[in-house]
């Protein structure tokens, strides 16, 4: 464990980056068609609901990350294995997101350039930032959130001011009704980003006001759901939802689109700006609370003699788990979410708040009896 | 920090500009079974003397390049057989079909488009009418030398003020290609004179071009192939329902004397929506516009509100007949141009995935259309009463 301490600010900034990160640039839950934004807002409810059991675990344990408490709830050795789950499965997704982002630059931007300098070169910025530690990374993250914030709010002005939106193309709401908003909710959107708040189970400790964490983690998670659910419209309001879900990135093609007064156009700059800061904040977190995770189940002291070698591993894992784009895709969203998401973002909390509520009461009792 | 420096500040596949030919405009046409591509390739040098020397320029401004393949990749890499710069596509703004490409079938061309991250959606697209794509490329043009620029300020220009020409987007063709309920229309041009002459120089030597490029009809598809041709009031009237005019001029009749009086459009905007009635869909149109009176040929007092209005109630019947006759025509030749079919879509989803079957040829071409004109007259220019 590393002694520093992150203010409520700084998990707010970190948190709503982290919650955009890829999401912002995939499309995000296309599945629902027109209806995606509902289903990003549904699932922003369902996903509080699970941040309330990571915090709800972390109130019984304030001072222990993740991979201790698994110990403490269920004993060392099912504890342990959890721990290690988590790990392996914080480094898998860190890689899964390293990989979107390289195909992303690839696709539009390096065309020859080859994926590994791509992923190498961010990786080392993101190995960079988790050797400084996560107090760094949360300070970077407040310069870079506001840089991200002026783009975000450019990009929509030019998007309006452009005339590119047509409400209509948002129509008919519903038109196959609930059952496939809901179906994208609990297979895709609920998962990524909102579940993947987990991570964060990492870095309570390191907060300096606990009592805020829920309110901060709530915020967040509200704020992105927002407007990640607004972006989304935009893009099909824009574009036309058959265009979205045939898309790689629809908000790229949604900046391509404006065109203001036969000078402001070809800002695929702004693009481009979102998805690096959005990419490395991801990778980053990911990749921290696979390091810190290491350092606490094997007891290293130093974490920072972790970084190298895990990092190298992860670079490689990233080529190595597809060997093309829509391999990659097709695994995110079948068997990732299936067999890594579902247990590991609701299944094993879950029951670990289940374990912890019952071992406090049952303790709680056996103090009051002694009292007696 | 030294593997930084040595990887952040290499270029990986730098090119420069002198290494680069900018492809400002790309004609496809069919030849054979395969494609053929022309590409309109910028000579910078050309370009920039031109207006220093005022007028006078010693070369061309623009030099034009085919080569042919089985898919538009494969023809536009082999472009490289006879140029000796890189293709360079993320300022090409105007792609031309040939006709006849156009009535075999547009469905596939787009693909490579949308797919090429260089290329981008926002160019325009039009059809080359009774000519090939790469005939229409090779007109020289006066005034905006570059005969890509030429043709796509006059199809905004025109679609601006007089409306009877439509400058559509490839990313407009490609959303309208996908949907059920619409089909694509969109502008032509076409050569007036002589074709050999316009290829050459001395064609921009003569006071009035020998050859020059003219904005065409509207080409209508069905399911993206070409199928007919509007003109004149029909294609205003397209444009009419699709809102997409902004000004125009429409004359209309005073007593006995036909065609006396000039009515100019300053702002228009066209609202439509659907009803179903016993499972059949009825479109309403409503179209209001505000503008002022631009010519009187007759003599008549406009300072009486009563004669304003009067022209108001002409004009709406005006308008609404003109509409009313793009719609028939259109459903004579059963191709939704209008989108009534989205509208149908968006209101009533669930009617809508029975009527999508047969929309062109069952429900379309028999589709009660209610189309409603407010047109206000709100000046009369700087006079009220004319001379005579």
């Amino acid at each position: 464990m590393e002694r520093v301490q992150l203010n409520a600010r700084q998990l707010l900034v970190l948190a709503i980056l982290f919650e955009h990160g890829s999401a912002m640039v995939i499309p995000l839950g296309i599945d629902a068609r027109q209806d995606v934004w509902i289903a990003i807002l549904c699932s922003m409810i369902f996903g509080a609901g699970l941040f309330f059991i990571y915090y709800r675990l972390f109130t019984y344990y304030p001072s222990l990350p993740l991979t201790s408490y698994s110990q403490q709830i269920v004993g060392t050795f099912f504890g342990k294995t959890i721990a290690l789950l988590y790990i392996l499965y914080f480094l898998y997704i860190a890689a899964r997101v390293l990989r979107d982002f390289g195909e992303l630059l690839l696709t539009f931007a390096y065309p020859e350039t080859p994926l590994f300098i791509l992923n190498a070169v961010m990786m080392m910025t993101v190995m960079y930032a988790a050797h400084k530690g996560i107090e760094v990374l949360a300070r970077t993250g407040e310069l870079f959130f506001f840089s991200l914030c002026l783009t975000g709010i450019v990009g929509l002005a030019l998007v309006i001011i452009a005339g590119l939106i047509d409400v209509h193309r948002l129509q008919p709401i519903l038109e196959e009704g609930w059952k496939r908003v809901f179906k994208v909710v609990f297979t895709q959107t609920l998962y990524v980003p909102f579940g993947e708040m987990i991570v964060f189970a990492m870095l309570f400790p390191y907060i300096d006001q606990p009592k805020k964490t829920k309110i901060v983690g709530w915020l967040a998670m509200f704020l992105s759901g927002i407007n990640l659910a607004s972006m989304m419209a935009i893009n099909i309001a824009v574009l036309g939802s058959e265009t979205v879900s045939r898309s790689t990135f629809p908000l790229l093609n949604t900046i391509r689109e404006i065109r203001v007064a036969n000078f402001l156009e070809r800002l695929d700059v702004l693009f481009m700006i979102a998805l690096v800061i959005g990419g490395f904040f991801k990778i980053s977190i990911f990749f921290y609370a696979g390091v810190i995770g290491t350092a606490d189940l094997f007891r290293v002291k130093e974490h920072q003699r972790l970084v190298y070698p895990l990092g190298i591993s992860v670079l490689l894992l990233s080529i190595a788990i597809a060997s093309n784009f829509s391999e990659h895709i097709k695994e995110g969203l079948n068997i990732v979410t299936l067999y890594m998401h579902i247990p590991l973002q609701v299944g094993i909390p879950l029951l670990l708040l289940l374990f912890a509520i019952i071992r406090h009461r049952s303790s709680f009792l056996f103090r009051k009896q002694e009292k007696k | 920090m030294l593997i930084h420096v040595i990887l952040l500040s290499g270029c990986w596949s730098k090119k420069e500009l002198t290494e680069l030919a900018f492809v400002i405009g790309v004609g496809v046409d069919k030849k054979g079974g395969k494609y053929m591509i022309t590409l309109q390739v910028v000579n910078p040098g050309n370009v920039a003397g031109a207006t220093q020397k005022g007028g006078g320029s010693s070369g061309l401004p623009v030099t034009l390049y085919t080569s042919t393949g089985n898919t538009l990749v494969e023809a536009s890499r082999k472009v490289s057989e006879k140029i000796s710069r890189l293709t360079y596509y993320a300022h090409t703004n105007l792609i031309v079909i040939g006709e006849e490409l156009a009535r075999e079938g547009i469905k596939e061309v787009f693909d490579a488009i949308e797919r090429n991250p260089q290329f981008r959606t926002t160019a325009s697209v039009i059809i080359a009418r009774q000519c090939t794509a790469k005939e229409l490329l090779s007109v020289l043009t006066p005034i905006d030398k570059i005969p890509t620029n030429q043709m796509i300020k006059t199809l905004e220009l025109t679609e601006k003020v007089w409306g009877e020409n439509l400058n559509v987007h490839a990313g407009e063709v490609i959303e309208i290609l996908s949907l059920g309920g619409k089909e694509v229309v969109m502008s032509s041009f076409r050569i007036a004179g002589n074709k050999m002459i316009g290829e050459q120089q001395n064609n921009l030597q003569s006071i009035e071009p020998y050859t020059f490029l003219h904005a065409g009809e509207l080409a209508v598809f069905q399911k993206g192939k070409l199928i007919s041709w509007m003109s004149g009031e029909q294609a205003r009237g397209v444009l009419w329902l699709l809102n997409k005019i902004h000004q125009t001029a429409v004359t209309i009749d005073w007593q006995r004397t036909k065609e006396a009086i000039s009515y100019k459009v300053v702002r228009s905007k066209t609202k439509v929506t659907a009803k179903i009635n016993n499972g059949k869909p009825i479109i309403s149109v409503m179209i209001s516009m505000e503008g002022d009176i631009g010519e009187v040929l007759v003599p008549m007092d406009l300072t009486d509100p009563n004669n304003i209005s009067l022209l108001e109630k002409k004009l709406q019947q005006e308008i609404q007949k003109e509409v009313q006759n793009t719609i028939l025509y259109a459903q004579s030749k059963k191709s939704d141009i209008f989108g009534f079919g989205e509208v149908v879509h968006r209101l009533y989803p669930n009617e809508w995935k029975q009527l999508k079957k047969n929309w062109n040829d069952q429900y379309f071409s028999r589709l009660q259309v209610k189309v409603n004109v407010h047109a206000f007259i709100r000046r009369t220019g700087l006079r009220n009463k004319p001379y005579f």
